[in-house]
């Protein structure tokens, strides 16, 4: 049984189609690169698999069970869990206190207790404030714990995204360019870091990324989206190497000539 | 060049054009190890600091002062401020205001959502109160917790209403609340007395001003405890998530729409709780002590007090009670300078003072008086003295999302 199949998702802004008939699978503890041009869609396809948007064709399932209308809080306790594109984290805390917030599934008190200062929730504070630093630790983020949040550098910060999410304990991760503001050596190292993760913590990652080498150093399974639709799928080799795949990325025939691919790859080095 | 060398140097751009000067050499023989993160952030943990005995005896004689005003000051022991009987019962209104500005500070504070209808919810504290100890014959204790219970429902209501609207409507909704508050549902004569008023007698051992005063203390004590707790609890953090970002919220698992319910009942009953003492307070209820100008002065103190610091609310809401009818300026022994060399009565000073104190608050200090006090509050605490703690980096008024 796959962990998550999104079948068939349609929705559209106005006149523009987001997605359309999009299905994405992934199975148990496997690692799914999705990539794409600018605009393909594939934000909004995580939107709709954590409930931020409702898609108006199309089925979501779970682990078998349907989530299709589920509110996106009921979603992450089902555990499912996601980064964001340009980084959810509260910003005017530290990133220890981030990792706190984000155990609010874990709390095991009621808010009213809590704000009444019932005996039982002092020592479940300092429970989870342990288990921050245990995660911290484990993406070798101890040094900015009390750091606050906005005064990190990006790159930092997607990394400590990771962590957050990793508190909410999902069993699958959705990463949003977990890549992006990162050099190649970083990205190399990140790719290592959720290798690791996998096999600690058992779980299933979706990852959109535009860091090609990056989704096909860790992923098993790899989608391509262009314009709302998915170009191509398949083993990283295969999609990387799809004609289709190569002409979104290009906007260009790539077996016409040489000339061209080269003159566009330069202007990028 | 073969296909397959095209794509991956074309791919390993990243296209929405984040680090383009990223090159295909280094990455060749990339390291596998995470780089290390902002090294200096570490060196300052190397000794703790601990203050002298010295040092500690000089944080004992301030604590032992602050603890000296607060709780000698309405007896006149020793105070070189001569209350009258009067002025004992301004402290009194001191320490209530201080339990709405903490009642404020929980919605545009904590949650980020504006009440220009604070009034409003006070009133209905202080008429519910009322209502049961008078027409009902209920003793004051139990009337503050079924004020507190109305309170917290009539906010819960209109929590429901922000969670369809936002922003400029919503607070259009709150302002129009506290002016249908203040001139339909306190007019009901059956309810609140009407024009006539009420004559609030006050619970068996606390009817002097000077006991009066302290059983505010210890409501207004207990409110800073359950404030101190939210804060460092689940609620709390919640609160914080939904404010800066309601879709990193509710990915954390919070439900973004109890949790708003959650912060106007707090908020609600806090403000009824102020509204119970208040009714008590002043001994005369009238429909009239709630109108919008006292909405302006709620939210004045506690934006000057400092959002988000509960002691900074707590002086700012002091200051500006105290404003009210000049008692700070007879406390200070300013009226002679008022009166004679800018030729003001000490009653018009607040409305002089309040809106300068507004506009630095908004344009110097956005931390308010909160942030001013954080180097003595450190210290107090025992840490080093650095006149720079507490600097607010951004403008935190503005972030209300109204």
């Amino acid at each position: 049984m796959s962990v998550l199949e999104a079948r068939n998702l349609s929705i559209h802004f106005g006149g523009v189609r987001a997605l359309d008939h999009v299905t994405v699978q992934a199975g148990e503890w496997e690692i799914v690169g999705i990539i794409g041009p600018n605009g393909a869609g594939k934000t909004t396809l995580f939107n709709c698999i954590t409930g931020f948007y409702q898609p108006s064709k199309g089925k979501i399932r779970y682990r078998g069970k349907s989530i299709t209308r589920l509110p996106v809080h009921k979603r992450t306790a089902l555990g499912i869990g996601r980064t964001f594109q340009n980084v959810g984290l509260v910003k005017n805390t530290t990133v220890a206190e981030n990792l706190v917030t984000a155990q609010h599934l874990e709390a095991n008190y009621d808010p009213w207790a809590g704000m009444l200062g019932g005996p039982s929730t002092f020592a479940e504070e300092s429970r989870l404030a342990e288990r921050a630093d245990q995660l911290l630790e484990l993406l070798d983020l101890s040094d900015v714990a009390s750091a606050r949040v906005a005064d990190l550098p990006y790159g930092v910060l997607k990394r400590v995204e990771i962590a957050t999410v990793l508190a909410t304990d999902p069993d699958l991760l959705l990463l949003d360019e977990p890549g992006s503001g990162m050099g190649p050596e970083e990205a190399h190292a990140l790719g290592d870091t959720l290798l690791g993760l996998r096999k600690e913590f058992g779980i299933t990652i979706v990852m959109i990324d535009h860091h090609v080498p990056l989704v096909t150093q860790v992923s098993d399974y790899v989608y391509c989206l262009n314009f709302g639709e998915v170009l191509a799928e398949g083993k990283p080799g295969v999609v990387r190497n799809h004609p289709e795949v190569v002409r979104a990325y290009l906007g260009e025939e790539p077996d016409e000539t040489d000339a061209p691919a080269e003159a566009a790859s330069e202007e990028y080095v | 060049m073969s296909d397959s060398e095209v794509t991956t140097e074309i791919a390993a751009e990243p296209l929405d054009g984040a680090a383009p000067e990223t090159t295909q050499e280094t990455e060749a023989e990339g390291t596998r190890e995470m780089p290390p993160v902002v090294a200096d952030q570490v060196d300052d943990e190397v000794a703790p600091f601990r203050p002298s005995i010295v040092g500690w005896l000089a944080r004992g004689a301030v604590w032992a002062l602050l603890a000296w005003v607060v709780f000698a000051i309405p007896g006149n022991y020793f105070s070189p401020f001569e209350l009258g009987v009067s002025d004992v019962g301004h402290a009194s209104k001191a320490a209530i205001f201080a339990i709405i500005g903490l009642s404020l500070n929980v919605l545009i504070g904590y949650t980020g959502t504006i009440s220009f209808g604070h009034q409003a919810f006070v009133g209905v504290g202080a008429f519910v109160s009322a209502y049961v100890i008078v027409d009902m014959g209920l003793e004051f204790w139990l009337a503050v917790p079924i004020a507190a219970g109305v309170g917290g429902l009539q906010a819960a209501l209109l929590g429901a209403i922000s969670l369809r609207l936002t922003g400029l409507y919503f607070a259009l909704v709150t302002l129009a609340y506290g002016l249908f508050a203040e001139e339909t549902l306190f007019g009901i004569t059956a309810f609140t007395g009407g024009e006539g008023g009420k004559n609030v007698p006050r619970p068996l051992g606390f009817e002097n001003d000077y006991t009066f005063y302290y059983l505010c203390l210890a409501f207004l004590a207990v409110v800073l405890w359950v404030d101190w707790r939210l804060m460092r609890s689940k609620g709390g953090r919640a609160l914080q998530a939904l404010r800066e970002n309601p879709r990193v919220a509710s990915s954390y698992g919070i439900n973004v729409k109890v949790y708003t319910m959650y912060a106007f009942i707090i908020s609600g009953v806090f403000a009824s709780i102020g509204g119970a003492l208040l009714a008590q307070q002043s001994t005369f209820l009238v429909p009239e002590t709630f109108d919008f100008e006292l909405a302006l002065i709620f939210i004045l103190m506690t934006v000057v007090g400092g959002l988000r610091n509960r002691v900074g609310v707590v002086i700012g809401s002091v200051i500006f009670a105290l404003l009210e009818e000049g008692t700070l300026v007879h406390l200070l022994h300013l009226e002679g300078i008022l009166d004679s060399t800018i030729g003001l009565p000490a009653e018009f000073f607040g409305l002089v003072i309040g809106p300068i104190l507004l506009l630095l608050t908004i344009t110097r200090f956005p931390g308010g008086i909160g942030q001013q006090i954080a180097p003595l509050a450190q210290w107090l605490r025992g840490r080093r003295f650095d006149p720079h703690a507490g600097k607010v980096r951004e403008v935190e008024v503005s972030d209300v999302r109204a």
